[in-house]
């Protein structure tokens, strides 16, 4: 996303909006990890540590769309997960950036099962 | 749906306090009670929320939450208190609603399993499961935040294992109920965001809400009137009230009083009860205050009933209904030009609703309010500009009091700020005229600032002591008149304090004279005043405008 003022541009990168949709994701309820999307970023990541795996931001004129690739700790109620979460990524990037975001995808990508019950 | 009268089903409650185990029955019975008071303090919970998300109200979600918890085992008579909870915890994970709810199903999961299969509930078990419970909860999510209702839970397990060994009893539900109040209690020192925000965690109230409920329907004390909690006065919520006025709800009674004995906050509140809705009850500097919404014919109950207790020191009546309309149709609110991102931005200080809008037609882009005493924070002035999609700001401070504080703020931004050393309101409007939003901050700065002595500004007041200065001899009471700032004259009338006002600042060698009037004058006598003000000068423009502002019942600006 870019904006001009007389001093020159701004741009703000697909990075810089993906660590804060990252870090809404990962502090939302619910939420026990962010998954990449397919195999090859996987093993991307595994050498590099990347902040915003999970996350895929794309920029359309009228706002941000963000996707989220999330797992999501079993025995907890996906729907409402899922809601919480794509509320905070919005209400994060448009406080931290005031930027305006379009769209929030949820995709749960799986589930953690911590126990059995 | 458990949504009706109060269940304190006394012999009940009493054997399952005296069993020393707790089966099927006796769980159903507590989560029922817990739902309940969580039910009557709904309210409460909700009105102690922080962040707009992602809970929306938390009183409403873990309410609903238990609800659906309840539902699963309302027509159960399951005595196997393992599949009690069993029950109870689907039903709070298929009915979790809002972020509080999904964390609550979770502590009901977590329960439920060291549950297991058992009978009956004994103090080990207990034990287990609130420890179970509490790890359950603390899994789903990466980054715990502490001074939640994570904490509250994970106070109460810690707590409780000091009673092992000991046989189950009430006790126990009490040093629960204890350990979570003082949890709660703690969560503002864990979150910064509750503290500035003067609250305790909503979640964790909610639970600690749920436990004692538990607790009083044990002891057989009421689950339908809401917690007598006493408030300070100032964090009263006076102003929401409005917003949900319920049918038969006709009138707003506020009472101020001193009760002639210490007052017994549950049996108020029963009574008050009887009589309306939407109470509240602030306790402040040895006496208490009283709110209530009550239907027309019932007006004066909560008067006569509070006079039966205590003196009266102040009652207010409000017709709620005339009152909304009154809001519809009040004065808008002001429209400020929006800031282009990136050109400058103005920050303007104002003490008048009137004003402010002058600023505003003039190019401000932002208002903090001077209020009575013209004093607004660093802090204020700083929130005010902050959230402008510009880094580049002017701020008119308007006061020399406030000149201070705008230089603080700007020192204290990372944005390019820069004040303008404007003492009085007609500087203030007058520097405008040279504003640019598309300039050059630097350039536009020092325009405005070799403004600021275009004008001479008159304020006209009432003294509000006697003194003596620049010569000039001061009576409290008497009209006085500043020139930019200075003490230049003193009458009996506001009239002759005009004259000499403008007498003093030299008027004739000027053009234009404008007055800006305020709350403590009528337009009458501004408009009267204008036209012996024309007569004197009857070669001078002059205007009029409404400034709004307290304290000073005109403001004067001469050109």
């Amino acid at each position: 996303m870019s904006e001009t003022n007389p001093l020159g541009n701004i741009f703000v990168s697909h990075r810089a909006i993906a660590s804060i949709a990252h870090m809404a994701a990962i502090e939302s309820y619910g939420v026990v990890g962010l998954a990449a999307k397919n195999l090859a970023e996987d093993l991307a990541n595994k050498i590099v540590k990347d902040p915003s795996k999970g996350v895929e931001v794309e920029f359309k004129d009228d706002g941000i769309i963000v996707d989220l690739y999330i797992i999501v700790e079993y025995g907890t109620r996906i729907k409402m997960v899922t809601s919480s979460v794509a509320e905070n990524v919005r209400y994060q990037i448009e406080k931290w950036l005031e930027l305006p975001v379009k769209e929030v995808n949820v995709h749960v990508r799986g589930l953690r099962i911590s126990d059995t019950d | 749906m458990i949504d009706d009268v109060n269940r304190t089903t006394l012999p009940q409650a009493k054997e399952i306090a005296q069993a020393g185990k707790l089966d099927g029955i006796g769980l159903k019975r507590l989560v029922e009670a817990g739902t309940l008071w969580l039910k009557a303090n709904q309210q409460l919970v909700n009105s102690l929320n922080v962040f707009p998300v992602p809970d929306g109200d938390t009183g409403t979600n873990m309410l609903l939450t238990m609800q659906a918890a309840y539902n699963e085992i309302l027509h159960s008579d399951e005595r196997n208190v393992g599949k009690v909870a069993h029950a109870i915890a689907q039903g709070a994970l298929m009915g979790a609603r809002g972020n509080s709810g999904v964390i609550l199903s979770q502590l009901w999961r977590g329960f439920a399993r060291a549950l297991d299969n058992f009978e009956e509930v004994d103090g080990e078990i207990l034990i287990k499961a609130l420890v179970e419970a509490k790890n359950t909860a603390y899994k789903g999510v990466v980054r715990p935040v502490e001074g939640t209702i994570l904490t509250v839970a994970k106070d109460i397990a810690t707590a409780i294992e000091s009673f092992k060994g000991k046989p189950l009893s009430m006790e126990w539900l009490e040093k629960i109920v204890f350990e979570a109040d003082l949890s709660v209690q703690k969560t503002p020192e864990l979150l910064p965001i509750l503290k500035q925000a003067g609250v305790v965690d909503s979640g964790g109230k909610g639970l600690f809400i749920i436990l004692e409920g538990m607790l009083r329907y044990l002891k057989g004390q009421s689950l339908e009137t809401p917690t007598t909690s006493i408030q300070p006065i100032t964090a009263m919520n006076l102003e929401e009230t409005m917003e949900e006025i319920e049918p038969g709800q006709d009138f707003e009674v506020v009472v101020d009083f001193r009760p002639h004995q210490p007052l017994d906050l549950d049996r108020f509140y029963e009574h008050l009860s009887q009589m309306g809705t939407s109470i509240q009850v602030g306790e402040g500097d040895g006496m208490y205050r009283m709110h209530i919404h009550v239907p027309t014919e019932k007006r004066y109950e909560p008067i006569e009933y509070t006079m039966s207790l205590g003196t009266i020191t102040k009652v207010a009546i409000e017709n709620l209904l005339a009152q909304m309309e009154e809001k519809k149709n009040s004065r808008p609110s002001i429209e400020f030009p929006p800031c282009e991102p990136g050109k400058i931005a103005v920050v303007a200080v104002s003490p008048g609703l009137g004003l402010s809008r002058i600023f505003a037609s003039l190019g401000v882009n932002a208002i903090v309010e001077g209020g009575q005493t013209m004093n607004p924070s660093t802090e204020e002035i700083l929130k005010a500009f902050e959230n402008l999609p510009t880094d580049q700001i002017i701020i008119l401070p308007n006061n020399k009091n406030i000149i201070l504080a705008a230089q603080n703020a700007a020192s204290l931004s990372v944005k390019n700020v820069k004040v303008i050393p404007t003492k009085t309101i007609p500087q203030g409007l007058n520097v405008m005229l040279r504003f640019d939003p598309d300039g050059n901050l630097e350039d536009i700065a020092s325009e405005m600032e070799e403004a600021i002595n275009e004008v001479e500004s008159g304020e006209i007041t009432t003294a509000t002591r006697s003194v003596e200065i620049n010569g000039v001899k001061v009576e409290e009471g008497q009209v006085i008149a500043l020139l930019n700032g200075q003490l230049v004259a003193s009458a009996s009338h506001l009239e002759e304090a005009c004259f000499e006002l403008l007498k003093a600042a030299k008027s004739e060698e000027r053009e234009r004279i404008t007055l800006f009037y305020g709350q403590n004058i009528s337009v009458d006598e501004v408009h009267q005043l204008a036209e012996k003000i024309q007569e004197k000068y009857p070669d001078h423009e002059m205007e009029i405008h409404e400034g709004g502002q307290p304290h000073y019942q005109l403001i004067i600006s001469i050109e």
